[in-house]
């Protein structure tokens, strides 16, 4: 009986085994993930792979999230290793350093490519682009913008400022003993400190509102260790060391930390994305606050509505592993095309469209600050394409410009540093 | 067929640790001595660049510094306090020490991720506990940056670290403390030796091959310990907390440069093994004596 009761165990087994590995083969299964993101956009993004598989019978999307501070990693290891996404929702910075890796497949060979390219505003799309290729379709507009405290700013009566010296100005007002108890608990500015790609990001735009650059046209040099660069990271030193308007553990925040001090009143001013307010009402429902181009240098101040701020994006990009090409190009476009975007500006999903059809519909837009965030988009600048750009952002600029903030390094030893380092880097 | 027996039983064991220690070991051995890039095509052989790479990299030299201070500072102080409680815990004072035995041991059952982002908190310089303390009981003005400046960071990991270990000092202590035969407490009272004196000529003593298991593994553990520092600082701000198996995940998937970082691992493991020889040899000297 035993024996007889073993031998159906093991045949069960193999039947059940026999059958999960066979599945359909007549179905592309196409891996699709998805780094970070808010929860409206994760919904949205779910309900949109639910509604491709049931209108494609011999394609199946799974969906996989994953965390937005792991991207390279994963993405590098996977890769490495022959595996990982079909489809992937990641940075367009990555374009350069993916697509020379030969990692991304170049949209630009589906035939259908030209028709699929006049969906979307040309300055967005050309952000997926390195060199000849374009390696995704556009996904989420990001541009850097100043979030100024409603209340706080409303309580002293100040504007959100326009220039560095109102910013300074505005950012020492607002520093500030609330409780009289002889030290201060109020300050006006806080920085990303504690995550280093997130600070480059948030320093960057006033570099570019300078009229700075970080990289030589034919990419070639590093042109960031210039009085442009020194002066728009004097103005950090300055506030951190001189006024301490900057809040004093900066170096140790991510972004959590950084919501609670804007949302609980420490902090009246911060650097975000479209994302800012998806996460203040997920924080203090309710919470106002002003979004305002980055400010300029003084004597730019007539270039305050066209100089640029800090573009970035999040594209939709195709493994050039990828089994299923074609499969892939036809869930990508269907995640971006016209019909789809239009739901990016119905509700907040934490990022700006990307095409035409939505940014100039008059239908009306419950996105919040959306003209503030199209203006800022038309004049944005990204990082220079280059595949070695993401790594000196974060390994080089970041900790030399840290340092300098805290006084480590003057300011001009900060960029002449990293520059030399990152002048290595890309001669490597 | 009996004699094979045994072989063919561990078999298995043994095809599994070849897989999962020896094979990953040899291979980051030979990654050490090649240039072995996520991102780019691979050099081949690059001799000991790799390691020439790392000695002549200064974060390599201060977290090796650090992590020497936060594997001597971080055992010493758990070893010690751990002692302390076992001793307090060995005084039976009735059954209330069943109820501090279990809160003491609280903090080791606590996974480290949990530990660390709780720890985060507590250190938080606007919200957390730690400040809130220190203000309310007016010992200072203002909250003091625990995590974000250099000076304090790795002074509060390795508090974190002695949080978390010295239950398990604890419960081996208070082990070995029962072990101690009374008759050598009583002859030494009938001496009249003091209560100093019998703990540094009877508890000590007999507590000596407790100690040196814990010394030899709280440093071993302390010296790999990624989780408590990676989730408290990721070995900020700007360096002044990194330890080596932190910036080996720096060099590795940071940098994407796995002939670096294998190159630090293996660096590190050296470290180790020697660590470990030098004291089991000392012990094993002591020992003959």
């Amino acid at each position: 009986m035993k024996r007889l009761l073993l031998i159906c165990s093991i045949l069960l087994l193999l039947v059940a085994l026999i059958f999960s590995c066979g599945g359909d083969s007549n179905i592309a299964k196409v891996q699709f993930w998805s780094f970070g993101g808010m929860p409206t956009m994760m919904k949205w993004a779910k309900e949109r792979v639910e509604t491709f598989n049931q209108q494609h019978d011999s394609i199946k999307v799974i969906q996989g999230q994953k965390s937005w501070n792991m991207i390279r990693e994963l993405l590098y290891t996977n890769f490495s290793a022959g595996t990982g996404p079909n489809v992937m929702r990641v940075h367009a910075n990555y374009a350069a350093e993916f697509g020379e890796a030969g990692y991304f497949y170049p949209i630009n060979r589906f035939p259908d490519f030209d028709s699929v390219k006049a969906w979307y505003q040309p300055n967005l799309l050309e952000s997926c682009r390195y060199k000849d290729n374009y390696y995704g379709l556009p996904g989420t507009a990001i541009a850097f913008i100043l979030a100024c405290n409603k209340e706080m700013f409303d309580k002293e009566g100040l504007k959100p400022p326009k220039t560095w010296s109102e910013f300074r100005a505005a950012a020492k007002q607002l520093t500030k003993d609330i409780d009289g108890d002889g030290s201060i608990d109020q300050w006006g500015l806080v920085l990303l400190g504690g995550d280093r790609g997130g600070f480059s990001y948030r320093l960057a735009p006033f570099i570019y509102k300078a009229g700075g650059t970080f990289l030589s046209d034919d990419l070639n040099n590093v042109t960031f260790n210039n009085p442009t660069s020194i002066k728009a990271l004097q103005l950090f030193v300055d506030m951190f060391q001189k006024d301490k308007s900057i809040t004093p553990g900066f170096l140790a925040y991510t972004m959590s930390e950084i919501n609670d001090l804007f949302c609980s009143n420490k902090v009246a001013m911060r650097i975000e994305g479209p994302w800012i307010n998806c996460v203040v009402q997920d924080r203090s429902p309710g919470k106002e606050f002003y979004t305002v181009p980055i400010p300029v240098p003084d004597d730019r101040i007539n270039q305050y509505d066209t100089a640029p701020t800090l573009q970035d994006m999040i594209m939709i990009s195709i493994s050039a592993h990828s089994k299923y090409l074609n499969e892939a190009w036809e869930f990508a476009k269907y995640l971006r095309n016209n019909e789809a975007d239009m739901e990016w500006i119905r509700q907040d999903m934490g990022g700006f469209p990307t095409t035409l059809n939505a940014i100039n519909s008059t239908e009306e837009k419950p996105f919040p600050d959306f003209d503030v965030f199209a203006h800022e988009l038309q004049y944005a600048k990204p990082w220079p394409a280059h595949p070695k750009m993401i790594s000196i952002v974060r390994n080089v600029i970041a900790p030399y410009c840290q340092k300098a903030i805290i006084g480590e390094l003057s300011a001009e030893q900060a960029w002449e540093k990293a520059a030399k380092e990152a002048q290595d880097i890309i001669e490597d | 067929m009996k004699k094979s027996l045994p072989y063919i039983l561990l078999a298995p064991a043994l095809i599994f640790t070849i897989f999962v220690l020896v094979y990953p070991l040899l291979q980051n051995l030979i990654n050490s001595f090649r240039d072995v890039s996520l991102i780019e095509s691979s050099d081949g052989w690059v001799g000991l660049k790799n390691y020439l790479k790392v000695l002549q990299d200064d974060v390599f030299w201060l977290s090796f510094k650090n992590t020497a201070l936060y594997s001597v500072l971080g055992t010493v102080l758990s070893l010690s306090f751990g002692l302390g409680i076992a001793l307090l815990l060995n005084m039976k004072i009735g059954k209330i020490n069943n109820v501090y035995k279990f809160l003491f041991t609280i903090p080791w059952v606590v996974s480290p991720v949990v530990a660390g982002f709780a720890w985060k908190w507590i250190l938080n310089d606007n919200f957390g506990l730690i400040n809130y303390w220190l203000i309310s009981l007016g010992i200072i003005n203002e909250g003091i940056t625990w995590l974000g400046s250099a000076g304090t960071a790795l002074i509060c990991v390795i508090v974190a670290r002695v949080w978390q270990f010295f239950p398990f000092a604890m419960v081996m202590f208070f082990a070995g403390l029962q072990t101690i035969p009374r008759e050598q407490y009583e002859a030494a009272e009938v001496d009249g030796a003091s209560t100093l004196s019998k703990f540094l000529h009877i508890t000590l003593p007999n507590l000596s091959s407790v100690t040196s298991v814990l010394l030899l593994l709280g440093m071993i553990w302390s010296f790999n310990d990624f989780n408590m520092v990676f989730v408290m600082t990721r070995g900020g701000p700007i360096n002044a907390s990194m330890v080596l198996p932190v910036l080996v995940r720096e060099y590795s998937f940071v940098h994407f440069d796995l002939g670096k970082g294998s190159a630090l691992s293996i660096l590190t493991f050296a470290i180790l093994i020697s660590l470990s020889f030098v004291y089991l040899k000392i012990l094993h000297k002591k020992e003959q004596i």
